[in-house]
């Protein structure tokens, strides 16, 4: 319509401004090497409280997978001032909600509520670090839950073994090549004793991160945490040494098959550095320069314009030691999976020849401050990035200056990094298939 | 020397008060936290656009929503034509080309979608001049092309049509059909009749009487200024031309005399979805509008409540139970509870909500659950006040519903003040158990008797049938029962009468078949190859590529699937060539242990039902003779397998009748084959079976 000209001139006066925002934030350690996150925002009376533990599944006995996952439920089973069945109903009888999540790297457990129940959430989650029961029944219990889960979200979900492949061939030392839900068989096999062993080792304050943010006083808020936590015993040291991988010198070839799909996919996938790396964050914009909205280029070419694909996607799986870049497709009709891949590289293979234009680099730009704007909208989605930004990349700072490394990311590093990590001779090409039952 | 002291001493008054803490003791909330519930600023545009703002500036991002509140539209015999509307705009405008459209929202990072009644924006804040300008433009000047009318239409079609073996969607339309009629703006539903009346130039008609600003709001939300809004909404929403929708009449909707059951058969249903419903008339300014939340909380609004409790918890019959209470200010809205519940327990399961209806009304709520639903409703409405679109939806709520202006600052204390017997009154009045449709949508013949059996109240409830497009129809008698003295060998007899006599089928010495299925985009080729000496060949392709195949060659055979080449046992060889015969019911006549097992409807026919063996039926018109449905069970890895396959579109070859439809279910995958041809004594040779 009119004015192109003032909007361009409008995004480049925007793109100098500073940008604004800032999310606060108080930090320190307690006695026992808890290490503790305050942001305070009072401008909805909320509350989040939440525990991250540097434990996930890459710290597990490799005979015991599982076991990080296994914890994540089994921590919700009571403590010793808490029956069993009841954690649930005193966080929604107090007007809460709440939930935990596992990877490879770290568990995090939280809880929102109306800001009046600062004490009570420190108490739970207290409760939770000094004391759980772990007893035969509550292991029992959750086992069948955890099944039933693996069944839900693995057995009988379309693709559901697809980062279970991806791993298992991208690693062969790491612990990374194991999945986070584990082998039912180590779970059914592990001991009573071996979980709380399991359980003294990692989950320990000089081994978590707990975060509060949302609408309190601090003075309170420190007294609170130092009353609740301040008496949990400190656990031992804990060091961490993962075998380490060879570099990827040849094209890996593999195939998998799942029953619950009719279309096939081809998957391409790359070995790459990890979290704390900047090369990590340039992959990122990479990702969303293939895959992301209607007008991104292998989504553009693949399956609006050329119709050879029903859907394409591109999107690092980033994680502490070593990450995962995937690419991947899936046909329409009578395509077949090497004429995508051939798409697919010749995409990747501009990335690496030549620089992207200055309006994809621009709309990047803006796609990132987008995002990174929208992650900051709710208090508990701070806390989390709070807890991560400490635990796992080391700088919780990051959470206002994350942004700035995106900004900084020049086309010619893109260019770079695509050219470091994503040749032919670097990937694993996995052939997704259907699985046929012998019918008739 | 001083000073130490005092600092020893504020360590021992440290020490002291953290010693206070009892954590065995679980603690209290503290008092209730105060709400500072924002008010947006409002202005009108001359053509009747109200307009709300929130400014928030806490991150620099907006977000824009066009809402037009109109009365409920009556499409007609050309409902589907507001769905169309709503999918023909933002796809560009008069001004801008539609892929130039996607590319500069895209580009700002933004997103933009709309519907038949409104639109939706989200962007950063330093782009909103652009992207209220983009919206506007769209919803003002709207480019409706045949092409992308075309393309649109055959989306709803398609997805009508694979709506049409979803129970949760025919259950949807059936329940809203029933409750207002289907003459009703609330029952009406779009089927593939009505869009096909529908043009382009009736989208263009109904965007020029619906989309229009009297009954119009837009709110807007984040970081920017009232100055900011007033200015570009009175540049880019003043050329909306002023003018007010057409208004209907239809007639008001009732419940029924006496409670009934409404039955709709789905033959593919493996679960019932149970819904028990009557009208209510419930408007958010009503005086018990909060004590009626708290009563369909407590029966059904959460994994907590009665019902689930009931039906989940201790029953076991489903995965969840839950009520849902509606308010509407043009009409009567709905109070439902529902459940999708395994064949067997159909029955069960309407008695345990009917009676869970029943106790609501006469056994009184406790005070725990009357304390335990309040605070659960009061942290979530103080929690959904970090979110700044609630602050408008409060407000745009005020303004459509006509709520006091202090609805919801007084909310918590009107919440609080709830009694237990504001809520008893409330469950009476909206959960009616003697006026109530509870409509089942699940397999008949596996649940129909169970349902007459019901006894409410000391009576047997009516069980009243209907179609998938909410008629009534007869009550199908499944339990139709074999004519006296007829024998399996007569209707296998029939069978190969019907298809082309004993004589024609003997003369059959091989067979070639072709056939292919498309299954989301995707080709599968079927290609099958028989003959009377025992030799079979099966080969299934996907993209060209071979996926799996079967040869029999006399005694021995392999199959290759995914690549792998396995021999035959001798018993798989054995159960080859049962079915390899080219007309296995030449053979059944001769064999033992077929029995005729019954009468059951495959599809809308009657058929007889023959059990083969202990893992094969199969189901032959009554009318007709033709064979209708086979059904095996197969046992992969421990777990029974139920592949169904159907034969449709007879056709003849050479004297004999083929079906030319096979549809084949196995779990939740089906394949609809079409056979492309069928050759009689030609195009086999013996090469095909090496």
């Amino acid at each position: 319509m009119r004015n192109k000209l003032i909007l361009v001139t409008a995004i480049l006066f925007n793109g100098i401004l500073a940008f604004a925002q800032e999310v606060d934030f108080e930090e320190y350690d307690l006695n026992n090497g808890l290490h503790v996150i305050l942001h305070q925002d009072n401008t909805a009376p909320i509350i989040s409280i939440s525990a991250l533990y540097h434990v996930g599944s890459k710290d597990e006995d490799p005979e015991r997978t599982g076991f990080a996952h296994f914890f994540e439920h089994l921590l919700f089973e009571g403590t010793e001032n808490i029956e069993k069945g009841m954690w649930d109903q005193i966080v929604s009888s107090n007007g809460g909600s709440g939930n935990a999540t596992t990877d490879e790297d770290r568990t995090y457990y939280y809880e929102v509520f109306p800001s009046n129940n600062l004490q009570l959430g420190l108490w739970l989650e207290s409760e939770r670090m000094l004391h759980p029961v772990i007893n035969q029944k509550g292991v029992d219990t959750q086992n069948e839950v955890v099944k039933e889960e693996k069944r839900l979200r693995v057995d009988n979900s379309p693709y559901g073994k697809f980062i279970e492949n991806i791993k298992k061939n991208l690693f062969k030392n790491h612990p990374y090549k194991e999945t986070v839900i584990g082998k039912m068989d180590h779970l059914d096999a592990a001991t009573l004793e071996e979980f709380i062993a399991f359980q003294k080792k990692f989950y320990v304050p000089n081994n978590a991160v707990l975060v509060v943010a949302g609408d309190f006083k601090k003075e309170n808020a420190k007294k609170l945490i130092s009353d609740y936590f301040n008496t949990i015993p400190k656990g031992q040291e804990i060091s961490r040494n993962f075998p380490k991988e060879q570099p990827i010198l040849e094209q890996i070839n593999a195939k998998a098959y799942d029953p619950n799909i009719q279309i096939p996919a081809t998957m391409i996938a790359y070995r790459t550095p990890g979290l704390k790396n900047r090369d990590s964050q340039v992959l990122d914009m990479i990702s969303t320069y293939l895959s992301d909205g209607p007008s991104s280029k292998l989504y553009k070419k693949i399956v609006d314009e050329q119709k050879q694909a029903l859907q394409v996607g591109a999107f690092p799986a980033t994680q502490e030691d070593y990450g995962m870049y995937i690419v991947f497709a899936l046909p329409v009709g009578e395509t077949s999976l090497e004429a995508l891949n051939t798409e697919m590289e010749e995409e990747i293979e501009k990335l690496r020849t030549d620089l992207i234009s200055e309006n994809d680099y621009q709309k990047l730009q803006n796609k990132f401050e987008n995002q990174f704007v929208n992650s900051n909208s709710s208090v508990e989605g701070i806390a989390n990035s709070l807890a991560e930004y400490y635990m796992l990349y080391g700088d919780t700072s990051l959470i206002n200056k994350e942004i700035e490394i995106y900004r900084s990311i020049t086309r010619e590093e893109i260019k770079d990094v695509a050219k470091k990590y994503l040749n032919p001779n670097q990937r694993l090409v996995l052939e997704y298939l259907p699985e046929q039952n012998t019918a008739n | 020397m001083k000073t130490t002291y005092i600092l020893l001493f504020s360590l021992f008054c440290f020490f002291t008060v953290q010693a206070q803490v009892d954590r065995t003791i679980m603690p209290t909330p503290g008092p209730a936290p105060e709400i500072n519930l924002g008010e947006p600023e409002t202005f009108n545009l001359n053509n009747g656009l109200k307009v709300l703002v929130v400014e928030n500036h806490k991150l620099p991002k907006v977000s824009i929503q066009l809402s037009i509140d109109n009365p409920p539209i009556l499409e007609g015999d050309k409902a589907g034509v507001a769905s169309l509307t709503g999918s023909l705009l933002g796809k560009g405008s008069k001004n801008i080309a539609k892929d130039e459209f996607n590319e500069e929202i895209d580009f700002l990072g933004a997103r933009l979608s709309f519907s038949s009644q409104g639109a939706y924006a989200q962007s950063l804040s330093k782009y909103f001049p652009r992207i209220i300008e983009l919206m506007a433009d769209a919803a003002i000047y709207p480019n409706f092309t045949q092409e992308e009318f075309d393309k649109e239409k055959d989306i709803l079609l398609t997805g009508l049509k694979s709506e049409e073996k979803v129970v949760s969607a025919i259950s949807g339309r059936v329940q809203r059909a029933l409750a207002y009629g289907k003459n009703h703006p609330y029952g009406e539903f779009a089927t593939e009749k009505t869009v096909n009346n529908v043009t382009l130039a009736d989208v263009e008609e109904f965007y020029r009487d619906y989309f229009v600003p009297a009954n119009a709001y837009l709110i807007v939300i984040g970081d920017v200024t009232l100055n900011e809004v007033k200015t570009l909404t009175d540049t880019y929403f003043t050329s909306w031309t002023k003018a007010v929708p057409p208004s209907f009449s239809y007639s008001e909707p009732k419940n029924v005399p006496n409670t009934q059951i409404n039955l709709v058969d789905m033959p593919n249903a493996v679960q019932s979805e149970i819904t028990v419903q009557n009208l209510v008339n419930l408007k958010m300014k009503d005086d018990d509008f909060i004590a009626a939340l708290l009563a369909n909380q407590i029966l059904g609004g959460g994994s907590d409540s009665r019902l689930n409790q009931n039906l989940r918890e201790d029953k076991g019959y489903t995965y969840g139970a839950y009520t849902s209470l509606g308010n509407n200010k043009y009409a009567p809205s709905r109070f439902t509870a529902s459940a999708e519940v395994r064949n067997m327990v159909t029955d069960s399961s309407v008695v345990e909500i009917l009676k869970e209806l029943e106790l609501i009304n006469t056994q009184p709520v406790t005070e725990k659950e009357l304390k335990t639903t309040k605070a659960l409703y009061a942290g979530s409405f103080i929690m959904a006040l970090e979110d700044p679109q609630t602050i408008a939806r409060y407000a745009l709520n005020v303004e459509k519903e006509g709520l006091p202006k202090d609805f919801y600052k007084s909310f918590l204390e009107k919440l609080e003040n709830v009694s237990k017997a504001d809520v008893e009154l409330a469950a009476k009045k909206y959960f009616n158990v003697n006026n109530a449709r509870v409509i089942v949508v699940g397999k008949g013949s596996e649940i129909l008797s169970n349902l007459e059996n019901i006894d409410f109240h000391g009576k047997k409830l009516p069980v009243l049938s209907y179609s998938k497009t909410a008629d009534r129809i007869e009550t199908p008698n499944y339990n139709v029962s074999v004519p006296e003295g007829t024998t399996a060998k007569e209707v296998i007899e029939k069978y190969i009468k019907s298809i082309g006599g004993k004589a024609k089928l003997e003369a059959a010495k091989s067979y070639a078949m072709k056939a292919t299925a498309e299954m989301q985009g995707m080709k599968l080729e079927l290609e099958m190859k028989k003959t009377t000496n025992n030799q079979f060949m099966q080969d299934v392709k996907m993209m060209g590529n071979s996926m799996s195949k079967q040869v029999l060659n006399g005694d021995g055979g392999y199959m290759i699937a995914q690549g792998q080449h396995k021999d035959f046992s001798e018993e798989e060889v054995m159960k080859i060539k049962e079915e390899s015969a080219l007309f296995p019911e030449l053979n059944y006549t001769k064999l033992d242990g077929i029995s005729l097992e019954g009468m059951e409807i495959v599809g809308d026919k009657n058929a007889y039902k023959l059990k083969v063996n202990d893992i094969k039926s199969a189901f032959y018109d009554v009318e007709t003779g033709l064979k209708l449905q086979e059904i095996n069970i197969t046992e992969i890895q421990g777990q029974q397998i139920t592949s169904t396959s159907n034969f449709e579109n007879y056709q003849e070859v050479d004297g004999i009748l083929f079906p030319f439809k096979l549809i084949q279910t196995v779990g939740p995958q089906n394949f609809e084959f079409i056979v492309s041809e069928i050759k009689i004594n030609d195009g086999v040779s013996d090469v095909d079976f090496e």
